[in-house]
């Protein structure tokens, strides 16, 4: 499958205060191919703001080579099939939500028919068909949220760019937002995900990229980034017989109440423990522990910073 | 369709700001108190009407000067910087939006809203000018008959007065271009600085521009030495000539007038038009590069 976006060492330099130049991002290299979810994330300061500035033609490259659906970043062409929410979007105030997707609607050229029937839709995809004629000022933080996803929308883009699409939202505005993602990817959309909630990038991302102060930490799929840990297997019932049968094969073994937690390493281990207990204690659940995207991302930054 | 949504936007949300709304009410409502000019100052019987027209028209023009520099100066010095500072040039630039398109727009807005603004200050201020003129038509007709007798008029001129008077439009029509330049010319400033600095860089150009026929004077003086005669030069060539769009006396005192009043209003259109774009295209040309 085509790349959506191809980075080649990328370099950003900005003029600092004192007429330094600081370093935003540092010879960055990915590849977004079509179709899939790409999480990009990073601490605060990461340069991940600047790399997606780069990709839509807001800031332009000290270094390197940047693709956007086959394209130079920032050519007028390709932006008819990208579009981008920035964290915390801020309209026109005065504007109700109807004219601000009017506004955005004319930045597309389309005619007034295609306006009236294509807000109409977007304003009924993101849950604001009540309210389209309220002004922007009426509007809740994830109402605002909304009108930005739907700006988003209007293009049919093939490329969207989410910067912290779900910064400061409620639950159910969070999970409409996640919701709304794994659709755009079932149409086959590539999105490009910037966020801090890893909880949601693990969820929805096909693959995902660690920058830390402008450079690439790791990239990968989630089987590749996140390996299986241990395998924690519980059983009820267990006398000291059980533990003493289980514990020599055990990494670590907690009896909690009635239960009995055995933590076990490598995968043969769990058919050795399976087997020790067996008459002396009921199974009740084998579950393998997955390292998860937040202690994988908290062990590369602190292991970088030290 | 672009540049004029964009330029639709800019003026809706620039005649929101409150700072333009109460520039604008506040010189309104003086230039409307000006109506009381004659119950308050005292003129003689003979001369009050006439004299006291003469300070409405000459009060409505400065005020609509004063009021038009203050909208445009802070306007302009933050309608860019504004659109980065919250964001909303993001999502517009990510469109299929060409940069100069942007800039266009928001010249254009900024224009309208100084045009809307003047527009507004300019229908009081003729309406305020025709109630002065209806209300000293007796006083002038009654000079008028006496002068007709050979009577003495105390030097009274027995003109016909006009309740609407074109010279006032022309006067209204200078300060929206005097204005518009500075608009421009600080929409230019705003692409490259801080609203602070472009604040005060705007006002710098204000004043000199207003020193024109001072900088013209230096530069034609004969005891000058050639580096202030070519510094004078550069002043009087670079900046606008705000002072030479203030037709104030030319309109209220016709003997002071600069030749045709229409030929110098064209050709200073023609000079402020010039300036306007010049600015502009400078604008378009900064930002095309420009990081945001």
């Amino acid at each position: 499958m085509a790349d959506a976006i191809v980075v080649q060492g990328l370099t950003k330099t900005y003029k600092g205060a004192l007429g330094d130049r600081v370093t935003a991002v540092d010879d960055l290299s990915l590849q977004v191919v079509q179709g899939e979810i790409f999480g990009f994330i990073g601490p605060n300061g990461a340069g991940k703001t600047t790399t997606i500035k780069v990709l839509l033609g807001l800031l332009f490259p000290t270094k390197g080579s940047i693709e956007v659906l086959g394209a130079p970043a920032g050519d007028n062409e390709t932006k008819k099939h990208i579009s981008y929410l920035p964290e915390s979007p801020y309209f026109y105030e005065h504007m109700t939500g109807y004219e601000v997707l009017d506004f955005y609607c004319k930045l597309f050229r389309l005619n007034k028919v295609a306006r009236k029937r294509k807000i109409g839709e977007l304003l009924e995809t993101v849950g604001l068909a009540k309210d389209g004629r309220r002004t922007l000022r009426q509007y809740s933080k994830g109402m605002l949220q909304r009108i930005g996803i739907a700006q988003s929308l209007i293009n049919d883009p093939k490329l969207l760019i989410f910067d912290e699409p779900t910064s400061g939202l409620d639950p159910i505005a969070h999970k409409d937002i996640q919701d709304l993602i794994l659709r755009l990817k079932a149409q086959g959309k590539t999105v490009f995900l910037s966020s801090h909630q890893l909880s949601d990038v693990e969820m929805v991302c096909d693959r995902v990229a660690i920058i830390d102060r402008g450079r690439l930490v790791k990239m990968g799929t989630m089987e590749e980034l996140l390996h299986i840990g241990r395998t924690v297997i519980t059983f009820s019932g267990a006398g000291q017989p059980a533990i003493d049968a289980v514990k020599s094969l055990a990494a670590e073994c907690q009896p909690e109440g009635n239960l009995l937690r055995v933590y076990v390493d490598a995968e043969e281990g769990i058919t050795r423990v399976l087997e020790a207990a067996q008459g002396k204690a009921h199974l009740v659940s084998v579950v393998p522990q997955r390292q998860t995207l937040e202690d994988l991302f908290v062990q590369i930054v602190r292991g970088a910073r030290k | 369709m672009i540049i004029w949504s964009i330029a639709k936007t800019t003026v809706g949300d620039a005649m929101r700001r409150k700072v333009v709304q109460i520039f604008l009410v506040i010189a309104m409502g003086l230039i409307l108190i000006s109506l009381s000019f004659s119950q308050t100052l005292a003129f003689s019987a003979r001369e009050g009407s006439s004299v006291d027209l003469q300070l409405v028209k000459s009060f409505g023009l400065g005020l609509m000067a004063l009021a038009g520099w203050l909208i445009s100066l802070v306007m302009g010095v933050s309608l860019i910087p504004q659109e980065i500072e919250r964001r909303t040039i993001y999502t517009i630039l990510s469109k299929p939006v060409k940069r100069y398109e942007f800039i266009v727009g928001k010249f254009l807005g900024a224009i309208l809203t100084l045009a809307i603004c003047v527009a507004l200050m300019g229908i009081v201020f003729i309406g305020v000018v025709a109630v002065k003129a209806y209300a000293a038509q007796p006083a002038h007709t009654a000079i008028s008959g006496m002068a007709a007798q050979g009577l003495d008029t105390a030097g009274t001129a027995p003109e016909r007065i006009q309740i609407i008077d074109a010279n006032m439009l022309i006067g209204v029509l200078m300060v929206f271009m005097q204005f518009c330049v500075l608009t421009c010319i600080v929409m230019l400033f705003s692409v490259i600085f801080t609203p602070t600095v472009n604040f005060f860089l705007g006002l710098g150009v204000y004043i000199v521009g207003l020193m024109s026929s001072t900088s013209l004077t230096l530069l034609r003086s004969e005891h000058a030495s050639i580096f202030v005669r070519d510094f004078y030069w550069v002043l009087y060539r670079a900046f606008p000539p705000f002072d030479q769009f203030n037709v104030t006396n030319a309109l209220l005192y016709p003997d002071a007038a600069v030749g045709n009043i229409w030929v110098y209003t064209g050709w200073m259109m023609l000079k402020g038009l010039a300036f306007s774009l010049g600015a502009l295209v400078l604008a378009v040309l900064l930002f095309w590069r420009k990081e945001v």
